[in-house]
């Protein structure tokens, strides 16, 4: 039986690794390149098929990406279609039977979280320097507190919102297997069909979410 | 159950790197794809653009050539109708004048027979008047009376008239 929580750990020089996730990650990457070089295989100029979808996709990512970042924007459309596609791919794996998502493992959403606030402090600095720096003490130099709870806090929601789902989602599964008996499978069947949801949307939660905080710490100099 | 560890590290390598393989994988031909075909479809608007422009001036300049010609051919028609106007009554006048100058030689003739037959009958009526005064004068007159007789009846025969006929 499956057991919750409970991962396999190896040391390598000195550092410790969750098997499991680091596996399942690349399952997952593997499942997402293999995703877009099927879809982009064959691009062609009149567009049937899957390039419709694929390139709709794209393009709403675009304008959306265009909307809140002004000029910037396209720069970081590679990583916001990847951040989606990932979380997506990482989401759905876990509904797999003998899988589990990369994403019920706290250290994934924390590193994805991380990355994108790091990142989004260092374009800020970058982009905005001295003026980055005093909108932490805005309106009135007090609101620095806030402000930097406000920071700390958007790594950690982001983290834990995607990490709780999911392993809650996946936890759900294998109780509802245990408690109901096998000639009875509409729960467990309902229960997957809510998974599938929840993976989706909180992919796009968290891709949104990343994307609103980089567009806020870039954005406003263009004012 | 929540531990962090160097996981943590090595997720955020793997995400980078996925992000740079999907980058060149699909994002930049996707991209390119679309740069492409919205080229293209401006490309395609203008060029529709300027062969709709091309085609409304050949369209105009078609337009006044059919003017053109159409009052061209009206002129021509005009003029036709004019010269035909103009030989029909040229050919009527000289009608006319053939029939009038057939008319007068025709008068002409006639009054030539006329002329003819009144010659033929004044012989024929001094012929007869001398056998009838022949035939008289044989019978009881001398010659002196009957030559006046004579003389007296031709004297009644008047240039147009035979005897109180008209002629």
């Amino acid at each position: 039986m499956h057991e919750i929580g409970v991962r396999e750990v190896v040391q390598v020089a000195g550092f410790s690794f969750n098997l499991e996730t680091l596996y399942m990650t690349w399952i997952a990457m593997a499942i997402v390149i293999l995703i877009a070089f099927l879809a982009t295989r064959s691009l062609k100029l009149v567009p049937t098929g899957w390039q419709n979808a694929i390139e709709m996709v794209v393009t709403a990512l675009n304008e959306q990406l265009d909307a809140n970042m002004g000029k910037r924007g396209p720069m970081f459309a590679p990583l916001i279609i990847t951040l989606f596609l990932f979380l997506l791919v990482s989401n759905w794996l876990g509904l797999i039977p003998l899988m589990s998502s990369p994403t019920n493992d706290l250290n994934t959403t924390l590193a994805l979280a991380l990355m994108i606030v790091v990142m989004l402090h260092v374009l800020g600095l970058y982009y905005r320097g001295w003026k980055y720096i005093k909108h932490f003490f805005e309106p009135i130099f007090p609101f620095v507190v806030i402000n930097i709870i406000d920071e700390i806090a958007k790594p950690i929601t982001l983290a834990f919102r995607l990490f709780g789902n999911i392993l809650a989602g996946e936890i759900l599964i294998i109780i509802l297997l245990m408690l109901v008996p096998i000639w009875m499978p509409i729960p467990s069947v309902i229960w997957l069909a809510f998974s599938i949801f929840i993976g989706g949307v909180q992919a796009f939660i968290f891709t949104m979410l990343s994307m609103a905080y980089l567009a806020g710490a870039i954005h406003k100099d263009d004012e | 159950m929540i531990e962090l560890n160097a996981t943590l590290f090595a997720q955020i390598l793997n995400f980078l790197i996925l992000v740079a393989i999907l980058r060149a994988v699909a994002y930049k031909p996707i991209m390119r794809i679309l740069k492409a075909r919205e080229d293209k479809i401006a490309e395609s608007l203008n060029k529709a653009d300027a062969d709709a422009q091309k085609a409304e001036a050949t369209l105009k300049g078609y337009q006044e050539q059919l003017a053109g010609a159409r009052v061209k051919a009206q002129n021509i028609v005009d003029k036709a109708e004019k010269r035909a106007r103009e030989d029909r009554e040229a050919s009527v006048l000289e009608t006319r004048q053939e029939i009038e100058q057939m008319k007068k030689a025709a008068q002409a003739e006639i009054e030539r027979e006329r002329e003819r037959a009144v010659e033929q009958m004044k012989s024929e009526v001094v012929a007869l008047s001398i056998a009838a005064a022949g035939k008289i004068i044989a019978k009881n007159i001398d010659a002196s009376e009957s030559e006046k007789l004579i003389g007296e009846f031709i004297e009644k025969l008047d240039k147009n008239k035979i005897g109180d006929l008209p002629c």
